[in-house]
């Protein structure tokens, strides 16, 4: 146990035993695939026709909305070159399939259907339509292990909708809401405000939704503020994602291999928090 | 093997349905039911049966090599389910003798210990490398309740095949 915490010397044995184990798990999903598969067969009718509807309006206001977003982008990157700021980095999505959630108390995982086959990367981020829901945290060839949101100590970068305030939002366990930590009282947010990824990491690409505060606790005597927040995807319900095969070139992750490979090891490698020096993983 | 329940002696096991019925126990923990900590462990039930009744055929490292495929199935640290199996698997062969000549029930009493280690283990083990205890991770209790109450249907299928008669007379059934 000690050899895999500290030194990650048995990935080979749990490749190896992963190998062997997959098709089973297979096997057993099954029969919940069946079921579903029927149920949905014989959904009526009527369901499907006001899906269909809600469908188009969404389709139309969707297809507005990227017309538009183009010429925002092109505008966007022009007066970026104007300001000569660093530009926008595009990546490519690959849609993944939610497998199962591991039965383990203490952390949040799901296992999704693609691996680095596909090219996925170790410390991807994984999102649906609404979101941002975790991380790309153990890879294997044809599957992947995905932290998410509400995992223990699990950090995203975040910057504040309304006025652009910079902050983290750390995971509390299962069940638990998210916080907002290392805030000052006098930090101006308020109960709705919707938290962005900042991108400041280089690991989430900026401007995705992650979470809504939902409480403040302001501590004058600590001069600090308990803000708790509430993922905006919904963590635990939908069997379908998307993953960002985001690589920034030219941001803080690449200066700091650089400055690594001048000397100083490279402790925080992506997916490896190094806010995590304690617990397992 | 005597039957102490009833009184009679037992058929000789056929080892093809031990590990069948090793293998169904691993599918059955294999189900996606989702993130519960009261989910019956349906393998440890096996191998702690299986260690009582027949510890010539499934012996500790039996347990290790199940309990490493649990870990990566539950994306655990590498070995804790392999040593809390090992561990538990060698109490059980050590108790074996005692525990066979019980009840049923009583049986199921002796055995909620084991069940509770195995549960429990995981967030001992997490409260030893990073200090802190979580508290409603220790649902586990609940599994081990459910599965030592699951004891004495283990038993009644398990030993089912033991328990049929050699020649079995039609026409003057026992």
């Amino acid at each position: 146990m000690l050899i895999d915490f500290r030194f990650k010397a048995l990935d080979p044995i749990r490749n190896n035993v992963n190998w062997i184990l997959r098709p089973l798990e297979y096997v057993m999903m099954a029969p919940r695939n069946a079921f579903e598969a029927t149920s949905e067969y014989f959904t009526t009718r009527s369901t499907l026709d006001q899906e269909n509807q809600v469908m188009k309006v969404r389709q139309a206001e969707l297809s507005l909305l990227a017309n538009q977003s183009e010429f925002l982008m092109v505008e966007n990157q022009n007066l970026r070159e104007l300001m000569t700021l660093q530009k926008q980095v595009p990546f490519k999505t690959l849609p993944v399939e939610i497998l199962f959630n591991p039965p383990n108390p203490i952390s949040q995982r799901i296992v999704i259907n693609r691996g680095s086959n596909d090219g996925l990367k170790l410390g991807n981020p994984i999102a649906n339509d609404s979101g941002i829901l975790g991380q790309v945290v153990r890879l294997y060839e044809r599957s992947a292990e995905v932290s998410l949101l509400e995992d223990r100590d699990f950090a995203v970068p975040v910057q504040v909708a309304r006025n652009g305030l910079r902050a983290a939002v750390f995971g509390a366990g299962r069940g638990n809401p998210l916080e907002l930590r290392y805030l000052p009282v006098a930090s101006d947010l308020e109960v709705g405000d919707i938290l962005l990824t900042s991108g400041i990491d280089g690991v989430y690409p900026p401007g995705f939704a992650v979470a809504v505060i939902s409480k403040i606790e302001r501590n004058v005597d600590k001069n600090s503020s308990n803000v708790f927040c509430v993922p905006i995807a919904a963590v635990n319900r939908y069997r379908q994602a998307l993953a960002f095969l985001y690589d920034p070139q030219l941001d803080a992750k690449a200066a700091a291999n650089n400055k690594s490979a001048s000397g100083a090891p490279l402790t925080n490698t992506p997916g490896r928090r190094q806010t995590r020096a304690r617990g397992m993983q | 093997m005597i039957d102490f329940q009833s009184g009679y002696i037992l058929r000789p096991v056929n080892p093809v349905f031990i590990y069948f019925s090793l293998f169904c126990a691993l599918l059955l923990n294999l189900l996606p039911i989702g993130n519960y900590g009261w989910v019956p462990d349906w393998l440890i039930l096996c191998i702690v049966f299986w260690n009582i009744h027949q510890h010539r055929y499934v012996s500790v490292i039996t347990a290790f090599i199940l309990g490493l495929m649990m870990d990566v199935h539950n994306s655990d640290l590498l070995g804790l389910h392999a040593f809390s199996y090992s561990l538990v698997a060698y109490v059980a062969i050590s108790w074996h003798r005692r525990i066979v000549a019980l009840t049923v029930l009583s049986q199921a009493l002796h055995l909620l210990p084991i069940f509770l280690l195995v549960s429990l283990f995981p967030v001992l083990a997490h409260w030893l490398l990073s200090g802190e205890l979580y508290w409603w991770a220790l649902t586990g209790a609940i599994q081990a309740l459910i599965e030592a109450m699951l004891w004495p249907l283990a038993t009644r299928v398990l030993l089912a095949p033991q328990r049929r008669p050699i020649d079995v007379d039609h026409n003057r059934p026992l």
